[in-house]
């Protein structure tokens, strides 16, 4: 449990595109200077900056420190950098206001994935050997996943089509979501396969997006929001990479990190999941112990919107908003890294 | 005791080649960047907040964290003077196209807070190369620009439009124009 009382206190994100014509680092000026903006702060008096994001998407060697100007890094500020997605660099920003020198720190997540094939891209996460060799890519992982999930008993095709009905309805109302509306199970059904079993709208969309958050500690997130997000838990776990050697139908390091980040079971009024293809929110609404009654990703979650190495920022950022304008009181965000739910993040957020 | 076969070391190496593919539009202080130097323009933009002239344009500046617009652009000139520069002298390797030393210059374009990097200056011999030493771009001919290699990665490419820069003749520039600068 965490030393000290630290909170969300303010963020921005832009909305998810299939194509956004700016560089990164121009997704991430405004946003930025917005979230600062948010917490009613001035941005030197950041403490410590922590940036996620990944080079591969753009092509573009050392892009993640272009990424840095959207912080104002001169004079020199303290900072850092995770290859991962934003949650983990807001996970270091809230390690590092633990010492407890500094009261304010930003963390921010960025990623373009339009100017290349995700399919050729993540296929190099892999390990060298066995399966990056092979090409395997995200969505025929996925496809495994699936499958193993059917043959398991523990879901249908039909549970994975009203996952994508009720994702897309929610984000109707969610500003910032790339496929949003209303769309009948049975109708999802009637529509091919794309990589059997999954059909195409079990796939997240391609998505450019940037977010960013400012935490603050103690009396100090007080004065700054009138109802400040308390992260109440934090922690993340990782299992093997390779999937093959996992049970892939739950997810055992998720389950892990929520009783480390101290989630009892009790009732959650929100929990944003990333999960980028509709099974995994099967596998880890089990691996949570959700009940079906559950208000899961109200924003529509990852199948409205994936910006790679933003969207699992994006889920906590969901949540806190929904504690700070006070229609929520207790949340749970969930990020995720590496091949099938490999490295998993739970962060608990409750209000005052 | 069995038999123990001896392994070879090219048995233990395994080849894994990659190829990334990447298409991309330039983004839209790129891309006015480019057009501009087809016509033998060079654009960048001035921040609102401080004033300093970005050549090319990165859409903000660094500075003061704001964003800057089409309305910010301003052209500079092709004359300039040469801040910093690197004699490579090539050796083999897979790739290198260059058999003789070549200049790696940044230049700093009259009106601009920022240089072009990786430039080559023509007509002077590389003993006499000094920082200061005043330059003016050589273009090349209308028809034969490309500016294909100009990417967001916001570098490289301008050596399909400017063949190289060559001296002036002017008096060296003053230290002066290192003042408040990075080069």
């Amino acid at each position: 449990m965490p030393a000290t009382d630290i909170a969300i206190v303010g963020f921005a994100q832009t909305p998810s595109r299939r194509e956004c014509n700016q560089s990164e680092v121009q997704l991430l000026v405004p946003t930025v200077t917005e979230a600062i903006a948010s917490a009613g702060i001035e941005r030197r008096e950041i403490g410590f900056t922590c940036a996620g994001s990944c080079d591969y998407l753009t092509g573009g060697p050392f892009a993640f420190v272009s990424n840095l100007e959207a912080a104002g890094a001169w004079p020199p500020i303290s900072e850092s950098h995770v290859e991962a997605d934003g949650a983990w660099a807001l996970y270091e920003a809230w390690l590092r206001l633990q010492e407890g020198d500094i009261d304010i720190a930003l963390a921010f997540g960025s990623g373009k994935s339009s100017p290349s094939d995700p399919g050729e891209v993540w296929a190099q996460q892999l390990d060298p050997y066995y399966l990056a060799p092979l090409g395997v890519d995200p969505v025929s992982l996925a496809g495994i996943q699936a499958r193993a999930l059917l043959d398991s008993g523990k879901a249908t095709e039909r549970d994975f089509a009203a996952v994508v009905a009720r994702s897309r309805g929610q984000a109707k109302t969610n500003p910032n979501a790339q496929q949003a509306g209303d769309v009948d199970v049975d109708t999802l059904l009637a529509e091919p396969y794309y990589r059997a079993p999954l059909r195409k709208h079990d796939l997240p969309p391609i998505s450019d997006a940037a977010v960013a958050v400012i935490l603050a500690r103690g009396d100090k997130a007080r004065q700054l929001c009138s109802r400040p997000a308390w992260i109440r838990g934090f922690d993340h776990r990782v299992e093997a990479h390779q999937p093959g050697v996992r049970d892939i139908t739950t997810s055992s390091s998720t389950t892990l990190a929520a009783r480390k980040a101290g989630y009892d079971g009790g009732p959650l009024d929100v929990v944003e999941l990333s999960s980028t293809f509709s099974p995994q929110e099967i596998v880890l609404r089990e691996s949570l112990g959700l009940g079906v009654d559950t208000n899961i990703n109200p924003s529509g979650g990852p199948l409205a919107g994936n910006p790679i190495m933003a969207v699992g920022l994006v889920r906590i950022v969901e949540v806190a908003s929904r504690i700070v304008d006070g229609s929520a009181n207790r949340g749970l965000a969930h990020a995720t890294s590496g091949p099938l739910l490999q490295q998993n993040l739970i962060c608990l957020l409750e209000g005052e | 005791m069995s038999d123990t076969t001896e392994v070879k070391k090219e048995n233990m190496v395994m080849e894994h080649l990659v190829s990334l593919t990447y298409r991309e539009r330039l983004t839209p202080n790129l891309n006015r960047f480019a057009d501009c130097l087809l016509d033998g323009n060079i654009v960048g933009h001035k921040c609102p907040s401080c004033g300093r002239v970005y050549v090319p344009s990165k859409g903000y500046c660094p500075l003061c964290v704001v964003a800057t617009e089409e309305r910010d652009e301003v052209e500079v000139a092709d004359t300039g003077t040469l801040t910093g520069f690197t004699i490579v002298t090539p050796v083999a390797y897979y790739g290198q196209e260059e058999t003789e030393a070549f200049v790696y210059a940044s230049v700093l374009l009259d009106g601009a807070d920022t240089p072009l990097g990786g430039m080559d200056i023509v007509g002077v011999p590389h003993e006499q190369l000094r920082a200061g030493l005043r330059v003016r771009a050589v273009w090349k001919p209308k028809g034969e620009r490309t500016v294909q290699g100009i990417s967001n990665r916001g570098w490289g490419g301008l050596d399909s439009v400017i063949e190289a820069f060559e001296a002036t003749g002017e008096p060296d520039a003053t230290e002066d124009i290192f003042k408040e600068h990075t080069f």
